[in-house]
């Protein structure tokens, strides 16, 4: 067992739980956009599938699921950049980037994820435990959750923070993603590139996707 | 006070069964008993490193001491070229037999022939040894070790990892060494500078060390002491040496009664990259592999200062391809770094300075295209560039000599034995297996065959034969504390001239003495005139040198004036020796011994011997004893390479 | 080509010893050959103390051509100052501009202590080393070289990994003073060569457990450790490592 531990708590294990974690994250946002995207379809396609979600007897697991990876995501992310400080106790008065390595994305990890964090937090508020208006589809009554977004996002600081957040969530992925893959060892001079580039599209896809969400809403108009 | 000839003690018989003849008569140490034997092992370059690590395997007790902060810093690290060795994998015609006879004709027959012949014999294990400890040599398509050609050889025996061999094999001895440590086997001393050899009843017993973070002086205890301490090319100020090179440790030895053999033995690399200014520290070493496709030229007429593209060829002098049309410009490094003095002397120096003769690479860019030349040498040409500014696809290198090796050094026997019973020198430190000229690519073999090869059969049978498992000496022996007291006084009346010219500026006077008198050419005249001003500057020295800072923690300046009082004096042993050897042999050039074509003129008859200085006081002339050199399987011939 | 002079201002790192408090202090240095390395910069700085009874700077150097890995300067923000695949001792002064401001501070990290002014202590790396950077053959195991057939490639991979000089400048240039560069190297140089692999997995957990005991970040994948490296060393190297040390966790009998 402490063996076990102590191999968990190395310092690539450590990692690797965040880039594997980060990655089943990854996959949670692709589905979740694409219920999302049921928006499109109007409020019987998007509240029909909500109401199916929530109503099936396993969403409890796979919710218990995905909340024990974000905060293992979340507890890691901490872990490793508290210990990651006490590394340098001692700062340099000048440090600057040399231009050929880090980026704005992989640069701004921590705080990015902490935006994403608070972000979380609101939006788990607003809308799993926001006000509850109710609606019938034949005969079957169910959560309203499109008015709650048609109304949500026709204040415009609303989107403009919700856009703001998925920007941050897109420079997040854009490195997280990559990262991942080299944390867990995957790392070839054929690939590489490709897994660059698959990461970038990644991120653009999740911000648009995420971002146009709010701007569709707003755009209906309050109704 | 008579002059005595030293036994090197080689074993009989035949050349070739010499060394495992020995081996079978020499004793050994139970294995249950290795434990009870220290060691204590001063460097840790390739002989200091492979020495440890052995010694550890074997069981023995081993300490460690380096002055940089770990041991895989030493100077070894940046020999580029490659490591010789007898295995003839290309089939080229090379054998044990062809190595050995090279080393002796390249060494001016100024070698022991037994020990060259151990030497080429244990280059092959060295090979086996480095390869299995994951050092990543060159490879052949097919998974083999590739082979070049170096220095001018005419069998491909050179084994290499890129330009930089000298880092591989060297990380290598130092992982065998990091083992040992892991081990527990060997304590490491990093940091710690050896200030003094202790001796009990004539034997070495230990060292008395400066711990270079705190400045406290330790007293070390040990049934031997080896001297893996490297050379003292930095006696010249600028060298290729590192920084903290330095001749202290064999100095110190050599004034407790270590024989000091042909100190005036030291080899000018020709492709160096010139002096820029006065503020140059050291000098950088161009692979002289470049010379397989440069040509050495500098402009026909005195004072040209036109620029190299504009001079054409009619008035360019190739001067090397003229002199010696069948090596042409790859003759061995005596010859081609004294031509280029030669040129210079006779103003047609080239560059600023004038001090710097041209390797061109105009013609091997025509012929083979600039990505072949690329391919070949992209990363010295980078190197060049990033140092002198000058793109050398487009302009000619500037090349200059500079001091790279020395030759000489602490004198040992065939076991690596100095005249201090318990002292042993091995690597560059002691007066090698090279003679007066070393090859390109054996430093390496030599330093390693010592360390890994030599000295593991030869220590255990000193301690047999002496009885030293009951015979032991601890710290608190009035020897040590005599050892002591002694090196913290130096080091007190260092720090109480209080004087007003820096330390480096003293080194930098050294060093262009030594240049000028005891360099390239040398002669009676500059070498009387060099005995008397190294002994003038040293008297200088010592009334008007500044350290600065205290004797408590860092102190760097106090450091390099030990280093510096030092080469102060051993300047002189080398100016004294370059005097009285009357002949020119290999790097040692006497200008009043010539041949009519100006090449080096040996005179075997009075000088084919080692010169062994012994120490005999402070103010008092040294001796110069001797060990005769008799070459019974190398004719003793005149090199020539017309 | 031809060198100028040129005057400089520097704002140089000054601590006494490893538990004295240590400041910025200001000099300003007059004709200095753009010919020069940034290191006989320090040297012609260090007269000038000298002259004046100032203590010189203390500062760790030794072959000056790149390749003992003993120089470690943190100029101007970047390890070994901006120049790329360039130690400090090889860094030229015609890099910099008359009148320029050059700040030198020295390696920082809880595991590269500092001793005095520039100069730190990097025997973590050694300790690392100890723990497993080695292939346990002693001095005369060794079959025949060449009965150990080595592809081109994979000999070019171990020698890459292999360059590495041991400076530190990955763990200085890392936001996280991580060390995985220098223990990704040493790890993938053994684990390429089939000398090596026999301790493969012993090793990479010994050399990894090594690393975090000695209080080295952790690699957040930005590569400025590639960047800063004057061996050009590939993160590659790490990621091997990632899945060596997986693969020892998961699949080792021993540990």
């Amino acid at each position: 067992m402490s063996r076990f531990y102590h191999y968990l708590n190395s310092s690539i294990m450590k990692k690797q739980i965040m880039g594997v974690t980060g990655l089943l994250l990854c996959g949670f946002l692709v589905s979740h956009l694409i219920g999302n995207c049921l928006i499109y379809f109007g409020d019987r396609a998007f509240n029909t599938y909500a109401h199916t979600l929530v109503t099936n007897p396993l969403i409890y697991v796979a919710e218990a699921i995905l909340l024990g990876i974000f905060l293992t995501h979340i507890f890691m992310a901490m872990k490793l950049t508290l210990e990651n400080k006490a590394a340098r106790p001692v700062a340099y008065a000048v440090k600057k980037p040399t231009g050929r390595g880090s980026t704005i994305a992989s640069s701004t990890m921590p705080y990015t994820g902490l935006l994403i964090l608070v972000f979380l937090i609101f939006h788990i508020l607003h809308f799993k435990f926001g006000p509850v208006y109710k609606i019938t589809y034949d005969g079957v009554e169910m959560r309203d959750l499109y008015r709650l977004l048609i109304e949500y996002f026709h204040q415009p600081l609303a989107v403009v923070w919700y856009v703001f957040c998925m920007l941050a969530l897109g420079l997040h992925v854009s490195h997280g993603f990559w990262s991942a893959f080299q944390s867990i060892g995957f790392n070839h001079p054929k690939y590489n590139a490709c897994l660059k580039n698959l990461s970038k599209v990644y991120a653009l896809l999740i911000t648009i996707g995420f971002s146009a969400l709010p701007i569709y809403c707003y755009l209906q108009g309050g109704r | 006070m008579s002059v005595k000839k030293l036994d090197g003690k080689v074993p009989a018989g035949h050349v070739k069964e010499k060394w495992d003849n020995h081996r079978f008569n020499m004793k050994l140490v139970n294995p249950a008993n290795k434990r009870k034997f220290s060691v204590i092992v001063v460097g840790t370059g390739l002989a200091g490193s492979s020495a440890a690590a052995t010694l550890a395997e074997l069981g023995y007790k081993v300490d460690v001491f380096c002055i940089q902060d770990s041991p895989r810093r030493a100077h070894s690290i940046a020999a580029q070229g490659g490591v010789n060795a007898a295995k003839n994998y290309p089939g080229d015609g090379d054998s044990i037999w062809r190595l050995f006879y090279d080393t002796v004709k390249g060494g001016d027959y100024r070698a022991r022939e037994a020990n060259v012949y151990r030497l080429a014999q244990v280059s092959n294990n060295i090979i086996d040894q480095c390869v299995g400890q994951g050092v990543p040599f060159a490879r052949e398509y097919g998974g083999t070790l590739s082979n070049r050609s170096f220095g001018g050889a005419q069998v491909s025996r050179t084994f290499y990892a890129r330009g930089q061999t000298g880092q591989q094999l060297l990380l290598g001895a130092y992982s065998a060494l990091m083992k040992e440590n892991g081990a527990g086997k060997v304590n490491i001393h990093t940091r710690q500078e050896m200030v003094e050899l202790v001796t009990v009843e004539g034997k070495a017993r230990g060292i008395i060390t400066r711990n270079i973070i705190t400045g406290e002086f330790q007293k070390w205890a040990a049934d031997a002491v080896l001297l893996c301490t490297g050379g003292y090319g930095n006696v010249y100020f600028l060298s290729t040496n590192a920084m903290t090179s330095n001749g202290s440790a064999a100095w110190k030895a050599y004034k407790k009664g270590a024989m000091f053999g042909n100190p005036c033995f030291t080899q000018i690399h020709p492709t160096c990259i010139p002096v820029h200014g006065e503020g140059q520290s050291k000098l950088t070493l161009m692979s002289e592999s470049l010379r397989n496709d440069g040509r050495v030229w500098v402009p026909k007429k005195v004072g040209d200062t036109r620029k190299p593209s504009e001079i054409p060829n009619e008035e360019r002098d190739y001067y090397l391809e003229r002199r010696y049309p069948s090596f042409g410009n790859l003759v061995p490094r005596d010859v081609a770094s004294r031509n280029a003095k030669m040129m210079v002397d006779e103003k047609r120096g080239v560059g600023e300075t004038g001090i710097a003769v041209y390797l061109d690479f105009r013609d091997a860019i025509q012929r083979d295209g600039e990505d072949v030349i690329r391919a070949k040498y992209g990363n010295l040409f980078d190197m060049y560039e990033r140092i002198t500014d000058d793109n050398p696809y487009e302009v000619p290198m500037r090349i200059y000599p500079a001091v790279h090796y020395t030759m000489g050094g602490i004198w040992v026997d065939y076991n690596l034995m100095t005249t201090v019973p318990g002292l042993f020198a091995l690597g560059e430190a002691n007066f090698s297996d090279h003679g007066a000229n070393r090859l390109g690519a054996s430093a390496l073999m030599q330093g390693l065959a010592d360390g890994y090869f030599v000295i593991p059969y030869t220590l255990g049978n000193y301690f047999v034969t002496e009885k030293l498992m009951t015979d032991k000496v601890k710290v608190d022996h009035p020897e040590f504390d005599k050892a002591l007291k002694h090196a913290q006084d130096h080091f007190k009346k260092l720090q109480n001239v209080n004087g007003k010219k820096s330390v480096d500026s003293f080194h930098r006077d050294l060093g262009n003495l030594m240049w000028e008198n005891v360099g390239m050419g040398r002669n009676e005249a500059g070498l009387k005139k060099a005995i008397t001003e190294i002994a003038a500057l040293r008297k200088e020295f010592w009334k008007d040198v500044k350290v600065t800072g205290t004797d408590v923690g860092i102190n760097v300046e106090l450091e390099k004036a030990n280093r510096v009082a030092d080469f102060l004096e051993l300047g002189e042993l080398m100016a004294r020796d370059a005097l009285e050897r009357r002949e020119s042999c290999g790097g040692h050039f006497r200008e009043e011994s010539q041949t009519e074509e100006n090449e080096a003129k040996r005179d075997d008859e009075n000088f084919c011997h080692a010169a062994c200085w012994e120490y005999t006081g402070p103010d008092s002339t040294p001796i110069r004893n001797i060990e005769e050199l008799n070459f019974e399987y190398v004719a003793l011939t005149q090199r020539s390479y017309k | 080509m031809s060198a100028k002079k040129i005057n400089i201002n520097l704002k140089i790192w000054r601590q006494v010893n490893k538990e004295a408090p240590g400041s910025m202090v200001d000099y300003r240095l007059e004709g200095v050959s753009t010919d020069s390395s940034f290191l006989e910069m320090i040297d012609q700085l260090n007269e000038q103390l000298i002259a004046k009874n100032d203590e010189p700077v203390a500062f760790d150097h030794d072959c000056r051509e790149g390749i003992c890995g003993m120089c470690s300067m943190m100029i101007n923000g970047n390890a070994h100052g901006p120049e790329k695949a360039t130690t400090t001792c090889q860094l030229h002064m015609r890099k910099f501009k008359d009148e320029d401001t050059i700040v030198v501070e020295p390696w920082r990290a809880k595991a590269f202590p500092v001793l005095k002014d520039l100069m730190v202590d990097r025997t973590a790396f050694d300790k690392i080393q100890s723990a497993g950077g080695f292939v346990s053959i002693n001095t005369g195991n060794a079959q025949d070289a060449n009965a150990i057939l080595i592809g081109q490639e994979t000999a070019e991979l171990a020698m890459d990994a292999a360059q590495c000089i041991g400076c530190g400048a990955c763990v200085a240039s890392c936001k996280n003073a991580s060390a995985m560069l220098f223990v990704g190297a040493k790890i993938s140089q053994f684990a390429l060569l089939p000398q090596g692999k026999v301790e493969a997995k012993d090793r990479a957990i010994k050399m990894v457990s090594k690393m975090d005991e000695l209080g080295f970040g952790n690699c957040t994948n930005e590569a400025e450790c590639e960047a800063s490296c004057p061996k050009e060393i590939s993160i590659s190297n790490i990621a091997r490592m990632n899945r060596e040390y997986l693969k020892s966790a998961v699949t080792g009998r021993n540990h």
